[in-house]
């Protein structure tokens, strides 16, 4: 049975991918915050897969230490049930703030969310991966484009703007994969996934009162998270894995200039040390990441 | 430039702390969190290739704190500015909180910060300018019914800062009172934020900007900061209204918040 696992899996496009893939006879690794709503989703994918195999991960994937452990039990998870090798990885868990907000290392929140926690996790998942021909595929937004990042301050310290941060975290999604497919293509294939404007709670968690009033009108336009969920699917299952790097509604889709190999090296050479990989990304060091 | 930082595992010690390190000062990190001071030792390390210390201490318990004393001491640390963060608070009306964690309260915000402080003005560095900062509150400029002890505690910084300024003055000490209302630190904090709605939004300043104003200030010898123009206008009022009208109205105002947050503990 291949494996995916699935971050930010308990509700929104995250769940609803999962539900697609549990029922193309995915085993799923789901990882959420939330144990009562890991064991909702769980509950909910077996109601209507009875067959799936399905798998809880608790975890708050915005502290280091907490994707360091998931990982573990990931990879423990991966070796005694599916031969050590993971299908896909889809990191999706990523978040939206109102404020400047730091993870326990002093990290912005959304950089550290929408970012490094999927770099770490990768890391950490890159043998299964490897074995399996992986794919990793990260959920990523139109708002990328028109923006750059900042080099001198990539936390965004000065000056702080939430949809900056926000769109600055979904631009290094996008030079993340591509820093991915020049290291390790054809091994392993990653990808961005354009969910276009989707109705989801993530500016109602956590958020202050502005942006939520903002989002709660916003999304009434967007559509049901089953839309993106088959864009996601498909990059899954597509035999031999597509060429591209950046798809809306399973079909490529043009993305910022920005995104370069230089740029991307430049990102995963910063990572890299916000991470601790001081062996570099492929080397799996036990201490690396270490907190 | 050394800079000596309590409570600086979480929240507005936590931004002082990047702050510090990204101006590429020497940072000594004090908390009763030891495992999340490592961790914020490490980002910082990384982040901006800082040189960082950082030790474990209870500052409510004198023991703890001689400790950390005897640390400094051993390798002959000396300091231009210490930031006194670490304070507490438990939310809830007066009747319905712990005895003890009552008494909390005034042993972190105020005996704790008297230790320091009188201890780092020893450790200054001799001949240099010396800066002391006291992480007051909004909550120092009225009577706060149903945070009663916290605002006491912080009306105890604000007019301890004043005083040891007029003392100090004349040996190159500089003393700044910080007044923040809300800084989005914590889910917890975002809650108590979210409960006031959009009254939230706009008494909550934002934190590297808070952080990064304290260490002007403090640099340029201020005595007292009040973030935001929300938070200068809540002073002023506070200045201007008999205190038992502030009190009753500010009552008013967070007896609706306590209860939202009561209800949402409940659900």
């Amino acid at each position: 049975m291949k494996a995916v696992a699935i971050t930010g899996a308990t509700s929104g496009i995250g769940l609803e991918t999962a539900r697609l893939l549990a029922r193309e006879g995915f085993c799923v690794l789901l990882a959420g915050r939330c144990a009562e709503r890991l064991s909702r989703a769980k509950a909910r994918i077996l109601s209507e897969s009875p067959s799936a195999r399905v798998a809880c991960f608790q975890a708050d994937l915005m502290q280091q230490r907490e994707v360091l452990r998931a990982a573990a039990e990931m990879n423990a998870y991966l070796d005694a049930h599916c031969g050590g090798r993971l299908h896909a990885l889809i990191n999706n868990a990523g978040c939206v703030r109102s404020w400047y907000m730091t993870t326990e290392e002093g990290y912005e929140q959304q950089f550290a969310l929408n970012h490094l926690s999927g770099f770490l996790l990768t890391h950490k998942l890159l043998p299964a991966l490897l074995k399996s021909n992986g794919r990793v595929i990260m959920t990523g937004s139109a708002s990328h484009k028109g923006i750059k990042i900042r080099w001198d301050d990539v936390m965004l310290r000065r000056r702080y703007n939430p949809l900056t941060a926000y769109k600055q975290s979904k631009l290094c999604n996008i030079l993340f994969a591509r820093g991915l497919n020049d290291r390790f293509a054809p091994g392993l294939r990653a990808y961005v996934v354009d969910p276009g404007l989707v109705k989801t709670d993530i500016g109602n968690k956590e958020t202050g009162a502005l942006v939520h009033f903002i989002w709660s009108l916003r999304k009434r336009g967007g559509v049901p998270p089953e839309i993106p969920a088959e864009t996601f699917a498909y990059l899954c299952l597509k035999e031999p894995p597509p060429d591209g790097l950046y798809y809306y509604r399973c079909r490529e889709k043009k993305y910022s200039k920005e995104v370069t190999r230089e740029n991307a090296d430049r990102l995963f050479a910063l990572s890299e040390r916000l991470c601790g990989l001081d062996g570099g990304f492929a080397a799996q060091d036990e201490r690396a990441g270490a907190v | 430039m050394n800079v000596f930082i309590t409570g600086a595992a979480g929240g507005l010690g936590r931004a002082l702390a990047g702050e510090c390190a990204s101006r590429g000062y020497n940072v000594f990190l004090t908390d009763i969190n030891e495992e999340g001071l490592n961790r914020l030792k490490r980002g910082l390390e990384r982040q901006f290739g800082a040189a960082v210390a950082a030790k474990y201490c209870d500052l409510t318990d004198p023991r703890s704190f001689d400790a950390l004393l005897a640390h400094i001491d051993a390798h002959g640390l000396l300091f231009d500015m210490v930031l006194n963060v670490a304070g507490c608070d438990f939310e809830g009306a007066f009747t319905e909180r712990e005895r003890e964690k009552l008494v909390q309260i005034v042993l972190l915000n105020n005996a704790a910060a008297l230790r320091v402080t009188h201890a780092l003005l020893r450790r200054r560095r001799p001949g240099r300018r010396f800066a002391i900062v006291f992480v007051s509150s909004l909550a120092s400029m009225f009577p706060m019914p149903l945070k009663a002890t916290y605002a006491a505690s912080k009306r105890f910084l604000l007019d301890l800062a004043m005083a040891l300024r007029q003392e100090l003055k004349a040996e190159g000490v500089s003393v700044l009172a910080v007044c923040p209302a809300g800084l989005a630190t914590t889910d917890e904090t975002l809650s108590s934020i979210r409960a006031q709605g959009f009254m939230g939004d706009v008494t909550t300043a934002s934190l590297e900007d808070v952080a990064r104003r304290t260490i002007d200030l403090a640099l340029a010898g201020k005595n007292l900061y009040i973030p935001g123009l929300a938070g200068r206008l809540l002073s002023l009022l506070g200045k201007i209204a008999p205190r038992s009208l502030a009190a009753a109205v500010v009552y008013r105002r967070w007896r609706r918040a306590h209860l939202i947050r009561a209800e949402k503990i409940r659900s």
